[in-house]
């Protein structure tokens, strides 16, 4: 390694250890977001059949909820338009922040491809929500924008209720994205212990999509859920989004809403930061 | 210069269970485990000079990549020191991984769906690798690795041969000074390995690139490193110079000849006597193994000369497997050159 060697390539001089900047850092995981949207056009096809499936779930909710609301036309402060503009926002966001981080770390682990994953310089749970959002930001033009078109000139789905609460739900799903990623990733350490955990993904799955609001508003739930709801992230992650296109929060709610998911997102981050930190330790690696 | 790689009394303890058999063992398992510790790796001490070019061998299980694994910052020891290139590896891991190349014989780095191209782009970002230095390094790994033709080619449709060198040629984009292998030629054919095992050789050379590799092919080491440290069972059973590993350890020399016709065979019977065996290679090879302390190899050709008629001979070194087998079987410890 002594310089005056004659080599034919410059050896570069060590950098400096420090703190990188934040500039270099945002780098770094914008690059991660381009490798997550360019690895996501290998699959494009799986997005067209993505289109119709969306179509379908909207469809037989439509159906679902049209012959509960012949009985009533207002339920828990939702008349049909509301609930049918209500669900087919629902899985317009929901294609756009889903993600797989927690099922991906999980056959990482299984597979024992997590070495791989170590042996970059990076903090992996940037990587892996940055990635996502990658994959994300193609959904929401190959996914999210075809079956929003298709579902409003199927179904009359409402507008938003005003610029203002456009404005406010626009912000909200980027951070439901946000949301549902530190959530996923969080779960995803558990794979580190618990080395098998698609039973508890598939719990989660389920779970995410009756507490986020997806099937059904928080607001027909028994009031001690809505309680207890109160003190919980996944709300924000559907609900409230479509709470405020439908123009349902209003005034000074509205950022005081998104200030409570925003707090929601730190949190969650942290969590999952202080899990990747708790089981990094315990990692075990089998083959290779 | 001090070391670039430190190690001391490093071990890795895994804590299993015992599994019971059958429907009974599986539900008694549901209640009362029975766990076993694993000494994965137990104890070892070593240390790599900047530049040198190190066969870490071992049988499957012996520990090769669990070390590995702690060396890169992967796994963190049950107990014992580790110190590479100035860090702690599994302290500082965002930091340490920087300055390092690693190859997983079995896995890839590079994402699997896009071209190779974009990956090592993504590499280039996160090493915060120049402009002009990255260019140059491209260029000179498409030469030496001829990676140019499928470097716009997803990773997924390379063979394992084009998918190694990539991969190889990723953990050097930021040129580190230090390069951990593990099973960098597993699975590939004769014309592959070769190129590997070149490259390497140019890379130590020119680049004083300290290598670490794992394998189980021993002419891997042959071709490639001076110096060899054998494990098994978490223990370093020896750890020294190849030539002199050979030169103390080889027990037989052998000699390979072949024989004129076949009316030569019956005579052989005469050469089975202490210390000397003959073995069938193929109708009219033969290959004679002899203690080297109880015959010289002199003495031996004259009488296969003298009572044969042979078309063709040949002196040849035990093959270093041989003297790594039996390395294991005996669990020779105690030949570590001299503790650090």
């Amino acid at each position: 390694m002594s310089s005056s060697a004659p080599t034919a390539l410059p050896y570069p001089a060590p950098r400096p250890v420090g703190r990188s900047s934040l500039g270099r850092n945002l780098r770094i995981y914008a690059e991660f977001v381009r490798v997550g949207f360019v690895n996501t056009l290998a699959y494009r096809l799986r997005y067209y059949t993505g289109i119709v499936t969306y179509f379908i779930y909207v469809t037989v909710y439509y159906f679902i909820w049209k012959a509960i609301y012949e009985h009533s036309t207002n339920i828990a402060g939702f008349d049909f338009s509301h609930i049918l503009t209500y669900v087919a926002l629902g899985w317009i966001i929901r294609s756009f922040y889903y993600n797989n981080i927690d099922q991906d770390m999980a056959y990482q682990v299984m597979e024992g491809k997590l070495a791989m994953d170590l042996i970059k310089p990076v903090n992996i749970q940037l990587m892996y929500i940055a990635q996502a959002l990658g994959e994300s930001m193609f959904r929401a033009v190959m996914l999210s924008l075809p079956t929003a078109i298709v579902l409003l000139l199927v179904y009359p789905v409402r507008g938003p209720a005003s610029a203002r609460h456009l404005a406010a739900f626009l912000v909200s799903v980027i951070l439901s994205f946000f949301l549902v990623a530190a959530i996923n990733f969080t779960v995803g350490t558990f794979a580190i212990r618990l080395k098998s955990i698609l039973g508890l993904l598939r719990a989660k799955y389920f779970l995410l999509e009756l507490f986020s609001g997806l099937l059904l508003p928080i607001s027909f739930f028994p009031a001690i859920f809505q309680k207890i709801f109160n003190f919980m992230p996944f709300q924000y992650i559907s609900y409230i989004p479509v709470l405020l296109y439908l123009g349902k929060i209003n005034g000074r709610a509205i950022a005081a809403s998104l200030a409570l998911q925003l707090f929601w997102v730190l949190a969650m981050f942290a969590l999952g930061a202080a899990m990747w930190k708790w089981s990094s330790r315990k990692i075990t690696i089998q083959g290779g | 210069m001090p070391p670039i790689i430190e190690v001391q009394d490093l071990s890795k303890e895994f804590r299993t269970f015992r599994r019971r058999e059958g429907v009974w063992g599986a539900l008694q398992n549901l209640f009362v485990r029975e766990y076993l510790t694993v000494h994965a790796v137990d104890r070892i001490n070593f240390a790599i000079e900047p530049g040198e070019m190190v066969g870490y061998i071992g049988a499957n299980g012996a520990g090769k990549s669990t070390t590995i694994k702690m060396l890169t910052g992967i796994l963190v020891p049950t107990r014992g020191r580790v110190v590479c290139n100035g860090f702690v590896p599994y302290r500082d891991r965002r930091h340490y991984t920087k300055h390092i190349g690693v190859v997983f014989g079995q896995r890839t780095q590079l994402w699997w769906d896009i071209a190779v191209i974009e990956s090592f782009k993504l590499l280039k970002e996160i090493y915060e690798i120049p402009d002009a230095d990255y260019r140059r390094r491209l260029d000179f790994f498409s030469e030496i690795l001829s990676v140019k033709d499928y470097l716009h080619t997803p990773v997924r449709k390379l063979s394992l041969g084009e998918r190694m060198r990539c991969d190889l040629a990723a953990s050097l984009l930021h040129n580190p000074p230090l390069l951990f292998l593990d099973e960098p030629t597993i699975g590939l054919d004769v014309v592959a390995k070769d190129r590997i095992r070149e490259f390497l050789k140019e890379i130590n050379r020119q680049e004083k690139t300290t290598v670490l590799l794992t394998t189980h092919d021993l002419s891997d080491i042959e071709e490639l490193s001076r110096r060899i440290i054998i494990i098994d069972k978490g223990r370093i059973l020896f750890d020294g110079d190849l030539v002199e590993m050979k030169k103390r350890l080889a027990k037989y020399n052998q000699v390979k000849f072949f024989l004129k016709d076949r009316s030569q065979v019956a005579k052989l019977d005469t050469f089975a006597r202490n210390g000397i065996s003959c073995d069938r290679v193929d109708e009219l090879t033969y290959l004679m193994r002899f203690d080297r302390e109880q015959h010289s190899t002199a003495e031996v050709i004259r009488d296969i000369v003298n009572q044969l008629q042979v078309r063709d001979i040949f002196v040849e070194e035990e093959p270093i497997e041989d003297i790594v087998k039996r390395i294991y079987l005996s669990g020779e410890v105690g030949l570590q050159k001299g503790e650090a």
